[in-house]
């Protein structure tokens, strides 16, 4: 039975008694109270490999000249449980990028700031509408189009509904995500709408995983797109910024925009409710959204960019959803209310697919 | 007749010194940072960063109420017992011979040889077994090619493929525990045997792997051990369809961040995973005691 | 005498099957670093060094590798120095508990490395000293230490301590006995446990994510997150400099210290 122990462990009485245990330790790697002199340190956390590569090359070394500042990055994935490991008035990142669904799982944890202000950051103003709507906390930045990608060369099927990844002809050579993946998640609850009543239709989503079976699950869209690539699936839920990096290759891939709709995977900032620096984090979230650097970023990874005032390539505006009719058929997904019930639905998930 | 406690009384001094920096890491960056995580599986929430917790055995009662959990535990403790069988019984005979040959070329090639996959990282490696063993990989693809089979044999995203894999990155371990053993026997009392008149497969049998026992315990105890408590080899080569207690764990902490049910997995996990140990020890203790050893 | 030489064709002929099993995906890697092929495909289609100047021209890549590199020396040296006294004290040293030691010291073996990651982290917070790059070579010394303990016990428990004894009968000192009689006779545990140790750092993935300093990044960990944007042949080469290393340093000890030693007393 629970006992509330309010005057037994506090969180102070906790850290104290920890605290007072490990001072040897404390004393032998360090004391932290040798502040840093010179340049204030921006935490945040990025993607790493070929993404942190072009923003260090043509992001950073501007905002970092500017204000005066260095940028800390850590990129090793995954970053919101240490954001929740640490205390809320002293959080280890000022700046978290990340998916929707992990953004949403700190903001309801109460770690970042929900709605940014646009007197801080004047970029909010020039923004599709996706970027700042009720299903976001934080800004999306970028977002990419959760749809299929499939192998011209090995069937005929363009894909135009959802419901084509299910057919039996596919069966052992499609690929989908596990469900702890945002891409998983969506395909999930888009299985809901398509086959039951709605995004929220658990139910009708178990059953259609059930019948999706034998599928290749992943949790890596590197391993996706190698599955596509070898030939082992030939159909797989993936993002458009995937397929299109290879298309320029001249490889045998095509994405499919199913007639319900794509699903938006986001790119999201925020800053965080701790932070010491949030003149300096206003000013990033800002710089990240200035149409100079949609341009760069938006060009590099093939993301969507969030800004209305952003002039792509040709190359990039024939696939990306650059206008506002495109942008409307990203549909986004209710987070919060996914979130509140991915436990239980990783459970029912994993028994589907226990020894498939 | 050798008096161990002539030798021991003058290091039991400085037992206690020799001990103290090992012990001494180990409790302030081990033991207490599992305490703290062992705590909060008890609590309701972090105590570091929420105001107001209350003990519960919740997490651990979630752990019993449902069936599922017992079954990935029984999984993971399968997948480790066949990768422990399977890496001894490959391992021996590689570390016998590794023992036993006389040239420092072949040894030292074996070496290398049983070195190698260790060093080619996890993540790389697994890429490499992807390559061989998926539905287009080299197997499938050159049985498919003979005619030999009409459909891929899925060789992955099952326990196979984890149990494959994971013996591949885990022999070493075994190899290189073993052959110090082996290397160490007593070659006469092999002899000995042998002059008495018991045939090769006789002397073997009844001399040689008893006397390989700590060796064999320890090898396949390791391997047991790394194989549970393994997490990214399951994922890559198990596609998911395999869940492993790791794997839940992982899911927890990373995915819903309920690090008290991360943590309170994590415990059962380590307290079964001793309690077979010590079973274990115990059974092989019994084994040796019986050769005669 | 026929019947004993098919028994030994046989023999080797297994072990020569089980070495190509050890071997088959370190062939397959090597193959696709030297692939000129810009995917990871099979068969390979042609030669090309590309993919080694690609590694070698990367700082991320070169900068991983070498703080992967100071982790795993550093590491070694303290848990092959710390790991082997231990392992006098527990089979010598007549301390109670002795049994109870050993498992505690070999537990983060049989524990999921990320919990280990998680909770060091949380420890690092609460002590407030966050994340530092000897916080992380901590982290490291935890889960190697088992590996140096490990086979240090088990040579030590199969020691005959009749050498010692005579050693002291002819006017030997403790300390010269250890040195002179002790050292060299475990010295091949101990170098098997510092070559585990070296090896498991080197390629520790889920206690670096945690660990890891904003800006500083393990090679594991960076091969991992570039195989999220590309699947070239770039980590096979590296993968292929990682075990020509590791072969060169083995080399390196056999000339050296002489592993031939390692399997006879």
């Amino acid at each position: 039975m629970s006992e509330k122990i309010q005057k037994g462990v506090t969180r102070r009485r906790f850290i104290k008694t920890t605290g007072a245990a490990a001072a040897v330790a404390a004393g032998g790697l360090g004391f932290p109270a040798i502040v840093r002199s010179g340049p204030t340190v921006l935490n945040i956390t990025e993607w790493g490999g070929k993404w942190s590569q072009v923003l260090k090359e043509s992001v950073f070394p501007e905002f970092e000249k500017t204000h005066n500042c260095q940028i800390e990055t850590d990129t090793a994935f995954p970053f919101a449980p240490k954001l929740m490991a640490s205390p809320k008035n002293k959080p280890v990142y000022d700046v978290l990028h990340s998916n929707s669904n992990d953004q949403w799982k700190v903001a309801v944890a109460g770690y970042i700031e929900e709605k940014p202000d646009p007197a801080k950051i004047p970029n909010l103003k020039n923004l599709h509408p996706f970027a700042t709507s009720d299903k976001i906390v934080g800004v999306a930045a970028f977002t990419s189009a959760i749809g299929l990608g499939y192998r011209t060369d090995k069937t005929d099927c363009k894909f135009e509904s959802w419901k084509d990844l299910w057919d039996e002809k596919f069966a052992g050579i499609r690929g989908t995500y596990v469900i702890t993946n945002g891409l998983g998640a969506c395909l999930f609850m888009m299985a809901g709408q398509v086959f039951g009543q709605g995004f929220k239709d658990t139910e009708a989503s178990l059953k259609a995983m059930e019948a999706l079976k034998p599928v290749k699950q992943v949790d890596f869209t590197g391993t996706m797109e190698k599955q596509l690539f070898s030939g082992e699936i030939i159909v797989g839920v993936i993002h458009d910024s995937a397929i299109w990096r290879h298309v320029e290759k001249n490889a045998p891939l095509a994405f499919a925009v199913p007639k319900e709709g794509v699903l938006a995977l986001e790119q999201v900032w925020s800053v965080t409710k701790g932070s010491q620096k949030k003149e300096l984090a206003y000013a990033y979230l800002d710089y990240i959204l200035s149409p100079k650097i949609q341009k760069i970023i938006s060009e590099a990874m093939w993301y969507n960019p969030a800004n209305k005032n952003v002039e792509l390539e040709q190359k990039y505006k024939d696939h990306l959803f650059t206008t506002p009719e495109q942008v409307k058929q990203l549909v986004q997904v209710d987070w919060k209310w996914y979130n509140a019930q991915e436990s239980t639905l990783a459970m029912a998930y994993n028994k589907i697919f226990q020894n498939q | 007749m050798v008096d161990p406690g002539r030798v021991r009384r003058r290091f039991s001094w400085g037992g206690y010194l020799l001990l103290a920096p090992s012990l001494l890491l180990f409790l302030v960056f081990f033991i207490l940072p599992l305490a703290v995580m062992a705590l909060i599986s008890v609590l309701t929430g972090n105590p570091v960063t929420e105001t107001e917790v209350s003990f519960t055995l919740g997490n651990y009662g979630k752990l019993t109420k449902d069936i599922f959990y017992l079954d990935v535990l029984l999984v993971t403790f399968r997948i480790g017992f066949y990768t422990a069988a399977a890496a001894l019984l490959i391992g021996y005979p590689l570390a016998f011979q590794m023992a036993r040959t006389r040239s420092k070329t072949i040894r030292t090639l074996m070496l290398m040889a049983v070195l190698s996959p260790m060093l080619i990282g996890i993540v790389v490696r697994t890429y490499a077994w992807m390559t061989i063993l998926s539905d287009q990989g080299v197997v499938n693809s050159t049985l498919m090619e003979w005619g030999w089979i009409a459909k891929p044999i899925h060789l992955m995203y099952n326990e196979f493929g984890i149990c494959l894999a994971l013996v591949h990155i885990l022999t070493p371990f075994l190899i290189l525990t073993l052959t110090g053993v082996i290397g160490r026997i007593d070659l006469s009392l092999e002899e000995a045997a042998r002059n008495l008149g018991a045939s090769k497969a006789r002397t073997f049998w009844e001399v040689t792997l008893p006397l390989s026992m700590p060796g064999i315990m320890a090898g396949s105890l390791l391997v047991f051990a790394l194989a549970i408590s393994s997490y990214v080899t399951p994922i890559l080569m198990g596609g998911f369809s395999v869940i492993t207690l790791p794997i839940l764990i992982y899911q927890q902490i990373s995915g819903v961040f309920d690090f008290g049910l991360g943590g309170a997995l994590g415990f059962i996990l380590l307290l079964v995973s001793l309690v077979i140990v010590i079973l274990y020890h115990r059974a092989m203790s019994r084994l040796s005691r019986v050769a005669g050893v | 005498m026929k019947a004993v030489n098919w028994g030994r064709i046989v023999f080797r002929g297994l072990n020569i099957l089980l070495i190509a099993f050890l071997l088959l995906p370190i062939v397959i890697v090597i193959l696709f670093a030297f692939n000129s092929a810009e995917f990871i495909v099979f068969p390979p289609e042609g030669f090309s060094l590309r993919w080694f100047d690609k590694f070698f021209t990367d700082p991320d890549f070169m900068g991983a590798f070498f703080l992967s590199l100071k982790l795993a020396l550093i590491t070694v040296v303290i848990a092959t120095v710390i790991g082997t006294m231990a392992a006098m004290a527990i089979v010598r040293g007549r301390i109670p508990g002795a049994r109870f030691l050993t498992a505690v010291f070999l537990s983060p073996l049989m524990l999921p490395a990320i919990l280990t990651g998680l909770a060091l982290f949380q420890f690092y917070v609460i002590i407030e000293t966050g994340r530092t790059f000897w916080g992380l070579l901590v982290g490291h010394i935890v889960v190697t230490i088992p590996y140096v303990i490990r086979t240090s016990t088990t040579v030590l428990y199969n020691f005959d301590t009749s050498i010692e004894e005579a050693a002291q009968n002819l006017g030997a000192g403790p300390l010269a006995v250890f040195w002179y009689v002790t050292l060299p006779l475990i010295r091949p545990g101990v170098i098997a446990g510092s070559i585990f140790a070296f090896i498991v750092s080197f390629d520790q993935f889920p206690v670096s994510l945690f660990l890891v300093k904003p800006g500083q990044i393990t090679f594991p960990i960076h091969l991992f997150n570039y195989l999220k944007y590309a699947f070239d042949p770039t980590v096979a080469a590296a993968a292929t400099v990682t075990i020509a290393m590791s072969m060169s340093m083995v080399l390196l000890l056999e000339f050296t210290v002489g592993l031939q030693e390692y399997v006879k007393l």
